[in-house]
């Protein structure tokens, strides 16, 4: 079976060169035939790979120790679908996988508007040049098929891999990583071919919004992971792997906000290309970074060979970006200008400028330890405090922007209209502050504003609503109608619970730790935990201990057991115990060790953590915006046919 | 208001972000060292120390003296060791031969680190796992 994977991915390496190469040539010449045989080339590329993405997972389905790639992640013990989900859980089968994302949205962006030629043309080879790179790693620098003598067993998977996040969590992140090429490549050929009209941006956009959905939901999901598994109380460390997949979401997200400006008023054309190559660019930047090793991490990359080729790939893609936008930039200029300041368009410059400096201060603490390193020739690092303080410092003006946004006029926006349209948020927003000043929550001023700005955003988009829906005659008939539009406010609303869950579980969260005796309590936030004792458990590959916590307090008496399993080959593993309040939407989270051995006493950490289900909530809503904001719509395609009536309009998916 | 608003506020955007950056960079310092058992030598402030444990950890991170263990560099065949002494939480992956990261200072050659501190690198997807020998 190896050779044959060996084999098709040559044949994918064949079939993106040749897409490369002569669909390059074809645009150039105006070859006709010649671009429709690159593009062929680039579609068949993705069952080839499939090919070899199906012998890699039947390997592994039937643990075959004689690849080295099945030996390395999986065992003979493994469940079936944690040892298919190795697929993604080592280096050569994550290369593969970007290699399958990537030709098989390749080829389906290309069908989808091999009418519209012109665009299509110069899109078929900036694919291919991407693809180049990846088959070309897979076929000489790290392949998946590398073979060995048959060995008896496999070394297994990490238990804190063994989990259903598994199966979803990297996967999501690839669709969201890998989708932005669609958007980066029709721009460069946009940019190649000399149209540099909206017909790019209208061909893309559900294809960013659907790479964007992925990426957001990917890092929700492994936020998540990371809370119930991990046992540490938290969901985001700022860590270099987590910030890797934060940077090209926010980038993505700017971009899907000028866009709308280009749309509407034809501005910000070089922005919007800058945008969509930093999203792309930062998105390698981020398999970079977890591929080299080059910067220290809580997550245990191994230093990998691959790194410089990476690195080198990432400079080109960067040169390539901003040499086109600099050759291409008479064209892109417009004639439209801003007329004012206070406007719809302005305010979404002034998300996009936040959004893009939140990404930027984020990507200076990323690379701070090579930067030190190579200047003073010391590693240090920035940590949570670096990135709360600018987390707090764009975040919060972009949430209240939120709310801003949506309801100022295009064009020019007068201060009386503005009081009118904001006199509802404003006071509601006024109104939250000073009950929750009253409450005692002034003990966190990021907390207390970011509760304010929520109220604000949330009472602009039931504004909107409401409106609407006198309008239309229903909410449902409103929605359908401009699904766009009241996908994105559904989204806004998921920011709000998101921003809400993470402000109440961090600025107020309460923390406390103790070692206790059976009998002894531990208080935290009024809820007190007394430990009454252990129990042993036993798992068909752990054994372990649970430690019994009754608790009581708010009017509430329920139990935790916290503990830590032993697998027999794996080792320790912390096992969290939650209670999910109801009434508060938040969590009391707890961890126990053994303090010393031969002994019942146990460290027990506490975590009290309010609302912070409404960030799991907001997953849900996210992507119930999301999915109605990309939905086709039949109004909008007949619209875009008429505008681009010269040709086809280009198709989003 | 010049021909074209929109220059302005980017331009005074990213002034305004430089600014917030440096007044961060004067007031807040500019990041913890990260040293590993090779370099930590001569450092007495406040550190970062980045290695894998090497011998038997002693002791109990909850009593007493702590948890005594030694670190040496994870890439560099490099003798350095550093002994270490920890109180509070030992994260899952605690064991000898893990990678990790602890905050603290060296006094009088020894690493105290901070309680609580101790980070084991998580096991990841991006992660080959190491082949058993």
């Amino acid at each position: 079976m190896a050779p044959l994977g060996r084999a098709a991915l040559l044949l994918a390496f064949g079939l993106v060169f040749y897409a490369l190469v002569a669909g390059s040539y074809a645009a150039w010449k105006r070859r006709r035939r010649l671009a429709l045989s690159a593009q062929n080339a680039l579609i068949a590329a993705f069952p080839v790979t499939l090919v070899a993405a199906i012998i890699l997972l039947v390997a592994l389905g039937r643990r075959d120790m004689s690849f080295v790639y099945v030996w390395q992640h999986t065992s003979h013990k493994l469940p079936l679908g944690y040892a298919l989900s190795a697929f993604w859980g080592g280096q050569e089968g994550s290369l593969l996988l970007w290699l399958l994302v990537l030709t098989g949205y390749a080829a389906l962006a290309v069908w989808l508007n091999r009418r519209s030629r012109d665009l299509v043309a110069w899109t078929v080879p900036v694919f291919g040049l991407v693809a180049v790179f990846f088959a070309f790693m897979l076929c000489f620098v790290s392949s998946p098929f590398g073979l060995q003598p048959t060995r008896a067993d496999g070394n297994g998977m990490v238990p804190s891999l063994q989990n259903p996040y598994m199966l979803a969590h990297p996967p999501l992140l690839y669709l969201g990583y890998v989708g932005l090429t669609v958007p980066f490549a029709f721009a460069m050929g946009a940019l190649l071919s000399g149209r540099t009209d909206e017909r790019w941006i209208v061909a893309t956009r559900r294809w960013t919004l659907a790479a964007w959905t992925f990426l957001g939901v990917g890092q929700l999901i492994g936020a998540h992971w990371a809370y119930v598994e991990i046992g540490w109380g938290g969901y985001y460390a700022w860590d270099p792997v987590e910030n890797a997949a934060l940077m090209p979401w926010l980038a993505a997200t700017a971009f899907l906000h000028s866009v709308m400006i280009q749309e509407k008023r034809g501005m910000l054309k070089v922005w919007n290309m800058v945008l969509v190559a930093l999203a792309f660019n930062l998105s390698l930047f981020g398999t970079f970074l977890t591929r080299s090793g080059v910067i220290n991490s809580i997550h245990s990359f191994s230093k990998s060979s691959i790194g410089g080729w990476f690195l080198a790939f990432l400079g080109l893609m960067i040169f390539f970006s901003i040499a086109l936008i600099r050759w291409r930039l008479p064209l892109l200029r417009t004639k439209t200008k801003l007329e004012s300041l206070v406007s719809r368009e302005a305010t979404f410059l002034y998300n996009n400028l936040l959004l893009v400096a939140l990404a930027l201060t984020i990507l200076w603490g990323v690379l701070y330890p090579i930067l030190s390193d190579a200047v003073r020739g010391e590693t240090r690092s920035v940590s949570k405090p670096y990135y709360d303080f600018f987390l707090h410092t764009f975040g919060l003006p972009l949430l209240l922007l939120m709310g801003l946004g949506p309801l100022v006029a295009w064009r020019r926006a007068s201060l009386r209209s503005l009081g009118k349209t904001f006199v509802i948020p404003f006071t509601v927003a006024v109104a939250t502050g000073v009950a929750l000043l009253a409450l005692g929550f002034g003990s966190s001023w990021p907390g207390l504003l970011t509760y304010t700005f929520s109220a604000f955003v949330a009472a602009s988009i039931v504004l909107e609503f409401v409106r609407g829906r006198a309008a239309a005659g229903g909410i449902f008939r409103l929605i359908a109608r401009n699904r766009r539009r009241y996908g994105g406010y559904i989204v806004h609303a998921a920011i709000v619970l998101l921003a809400i869950g993470i402000a109440g579980s961090s600025a107020y969260q309460t923390q406390r730790e103790q070692v206790l005796k059976p009998g002894q309590s531990i208080e935290a936030a009024g809820y007190i935990l007394t430990y009454t004792g252990l129990n042993g458990v036993k798992g068909s590959n752990y054994t372990g201990f649970r430690a019994l916590l009754a608790v009581s307090g708010h009017g509430e008496r329920f139990r935790l057991n916290p503990g830590m399993n032993n697998y027999a080959i794996e080792g320790p593993s912390n096992e969290a115990s939650i209670y999910h309040d109801p009434r508060s939407l938040g969590d009391v989270f707890t961890t126990a060790q053994l303090a010393g051995k031969h002994t019942n006493m146990i460290d027990v950490k506490v975590f009290v953590k309010p609302l912070v289900n409404l960030i799991w909530v907001a997953g849900f809503v996210f992507v119930a915006g999301a999915l109605i904001a990309m939905w086709p719509d039949a109004v909008e395609q007949r619209r875009l046919a008429a505008r681009y009536a010269a040709g086809a309009a280009p198709a989003g998916i | 208001m010049g021909a074209s608003p929109a220059r302005l506020v980017i331009a005074l955007s990213v002034a305004g972000a430089l600014a917030i950056f440096v007044v961060y960079t004067a007031l807040a310092g500019n990041g913890v060292a990260n040293l590993t058992p090779s370099t930590v030598a001569g450092h007495t402030g406040h550190v970062s120390l980045v290695g894998k444990v090497a011998g038997k950890p002693q002791g109990n991170a909850y009593h007493g003296g702590g948890l005594r263990f030694q670190l040496k560099d994870i890439d560099h065949g490099t003798p350095a060791r550093v002994p270490v002494v920890y109180h509070g939480a030992v994260p899952d992956q605690f064991k000898t031969g893990a990678d990790l990261v602890v905050e603290g200072a060296l006094l009088n050659g020894v690493f105290v680190a901070k309680r609580g501190s101790m980070i084991t690198k998580c096991p990841d997807h991006y992660a080959a796992a190491k082949p058993k020998t």
